[in-house]
């Protein structure tokens, strides 16, 4: 058995449905990219995979036991998440935030022990965040942020790691070292990564698996030379563009009616 | 810097320090002079009852005591209802969980009852029934004018506190008359007079307990600050903890406001005080922001006993002028940096 196994996954919003059937199963120590439009359900999917959300119609599976089963310390254990947006409302600092990751493992434990706090320093040193550890949360910039979000989730050391949109704010060279890192730790740890973004030629070359959601509640799964195609990607996103090949992986340069290039007419 | 058991040790023995130096202070004030020399020497001298002994310890200790456990308990839970709710500006007052149990207790009087279990009175044991309902409310409505709007749950306080707080104006109104003045008093936020020590000890204890078991709960409480979403995901059991953690600050709540009414803004100006200081982390925020919390009421206290001296100003009066402007300071400062709602 898969180590998260959806089946016939049906999720609305007050009647405003945003998941149709969805099935699918990711393998143990592989990398998936979740895509879509804006409102295709990319958050929900991550939500009722680790807990938040409960299917209306449907299962999901993780481990081989239904995921509204687990208590949250046990899913903690399993999953750990990157949400989008934080909003700091006291003033902690990275070093304490990325600390708590670690709760979960001695709950009754007031204090860390030097195990937790070698476990967080090598997640600040892989996320480059170790220099600003000592600062409070609220006076980092949003890229920041997300890479210290990132760095909690890597302390937390589990074998799922779900991120939504962790590059959205982070510059090109941390964008490229936010994936070098997540596929250095599918191949050397054996995590497997579940990770929505926006950036379909990031995940061309680095991920295994795509999940293409789309604005009614359709989808399309399987590796990404099959899924990212531009028909697919046009037709989904309502968007033409340009799409080429650099060495093995296609590219996608979404185009539109006043850019100086303009987008193929054959589509 | 990361929090060790040591400097936890060091600064709570600190902050304890400096309540003992302020409550022996406090102790040799009043509107009375008593020279300590004399009132050292025993309640009798030479045969002759010493009066300056029976005013530090039958009058000025009770209630230099009993304005440390309520400055205490105030600060604690101040700080769980900020952790919780994620909002800086909570307080056990302006939540009204204080009125709330306000509302109780008029109730148990009003009613007559006069029982006690384990050293606790009816009283308290209404008033912690008012302050749990009240929290329940505030919880509930917060809920539904939005599931993370911090102005939903802040002005659900404001609005229990005025409904409560005409609902005990409207009791002590159809009261005998000559209670009328009493119950304003005590409406204000002023202390019960005590004589004796012992009524203090039972619920010295469980607030002290209450704020031992709510520094167990620290790290939960840091985590829950990041919002329930994220605390989930780091192995936060929710509803357990925000059960536990509301329900032992109504509790201690309650023990406060019945012995001292309605003292506002210690829950609001102590807690930031200390986080200025020693920073969010609430494994030492509770500890300090209680010591800090006692110190600072007891001298409110010694305030109100001296500027008005024979007569004596209800305490909550003293809180609520130093904590009224600060509330406004921080509520246009926040309202700067913190997103209200979404956008």
């Amino acid at each position: 058995m898969s180590l998260i196994e959806m089946q016939n996954v049906t999720f609305a919003y007050d009647r405003q449905p945003v998941l149709k059937a969805l099935s699918l199963s990711v393998e143990a120590n592989s990398f998936w990219a979740v895509v879509g439009p804006n409102g295709s359900g990319k958050s929900t999917f991550l939500n009722l995979l680790c807990g938040q959300l409960k299917p209306d119609a449907g299962n999901v599976h993780v481990d081989g036991r239904a995921a509204s089963s687990f208590s949250s310390q046990q899913l903690a254990g399993i999953l750990s998440m990157v949400r989008q947006e934080f909003v700091p409302v006291f003033g902690f600092s990275v070093r304490q935030t990325v600390m708590m990751a670690r709760y979960y493992r001695k709950p009754s434990a007031l204090f860390e022990n030097t195990e937790d706090i070698e476990a967080v320093d090598a997640a600040l040193m892989a996320t480059d965040t170790l220099e600003f550890a000592d600062r409070p949360l609220g006076r980092l910039s949003g890229g920041e942020r997300q890479r210290v979000f990132i760095a909690r989730a890597l302390a937390q050391e589990t074998p799922v790691l779900l991120l939504d949109e962790p590059t959205s704010h982070l510059d090109l060279k941390h964008q490229i070292r936010i994936f070098d890192l997540l596929k250095q730790m599918q191949c050397e740890q054996g995590k497997t990564i579940l990770l929505v973004t926006h950036d379909l030629n990031l995940a061309a070359q680095y991920c295994d698996k795509v999940l293409l959601l789309g604005p009614e509640g359709d989808f399309f799964q399987g590796p990404p030379e099959g899924v990212l195609d531009s028909g697919q990607i046009q037709s989904i996103f309502g968007v033409r563009g340009y799409q080429g090949q650099i060495q093995k992986r296609k590219f996608f340069v979404p185009l539109g009616q006043f850019s100086k290039d303009l987008p193929e007419s054959s589509t | 810097m990361m929090l060790t058991s040591k400097n936890l040790i060091f600064r709570i023995s600190l902050a304890g320090l400096l309540l003992i130096i302020v409550m022996a202070g406090c102790l040799l004030i009043g509107s009375q002079d008593i020279s300590l020399q004399k009132a050292l020497q025993g309640p009798t001298i030479e045969g002759i009852p010493n009066s300056d002994y029976q005013i530090l310890v039958s009058v000025r200790l009770p209630r230099v005591i009993l304005a440390a456990i309520v400055g205490a308990a105030l600060a604690c839970s101040g700080v769980v209802f900020q952790a919780i709710l994620r909002n800086p500006l909570a307080d056990p007052y302006i939540l009204g969980v204080s009125s709330g149990a306000g509302l109780g207790s008029i109730i148990a009087v009003m009613l007559g009852w006069t029982w006690t279990v384990w050293g606790l009175s009816a009283l308290m044991v209404a008033s912690f029934i008012g302050a749990m309902g009240t929290v329940w409310l505030v919880w509930s409505i917060g809920k539904v004018t939005g599931r993370v709007h911090v102005t939903g749950l802040l002005l659900a306080g404001v609005v229990v506190n005025a409904l409560f707080s005409a609902v005990i104006m409207f009791l002590s109104s159809i009261a005998e008359a000559k209670k009328f003045q009493t119950t304003m008093l005590w409406l204000m936020g002023s202390f019960v007079e005590l004589d004796k020590l012992s009524p203090l000890i039972a619920s010295g204890i469980i607030v002290l307990l209450g704020i031992v078991f709510l520094l167990m709960l620290g790290n939960q409480l840091n985590i829950l600050s990041f919002g329930r979403q994220d605390a989930r995901s780091l192995g936060i059991p929710i509803e357990r903890t925000c059960f536990l953690a509301f329900g032992c600050a109504a509790l201690i709540t309650s023990i406060a406001v019945s012995f001292s009414g309605l003292v506002g803004f210690v829950g609001l100006i102590v807690p930031h005080a200390v986080r200025l200081v020693a920073g969010p982390d609430h494994r030492q925020l509770i500890p300090l922001s209680a010591l800090i919390g006692a110190a600072f009421l007891v001298i409110a206290d010694a305030v109100a006993r001296v500027v008005v001296a024979p007569a004596m100003l209800p305490v909550g009066v003293v809180t609520a002028m130093t904590g009224g402007p600060f509330f406004l300071i921080l509520l246009i400062r926040y309202t700067k940096t913190i997103h209200w709602g979404r956008p």
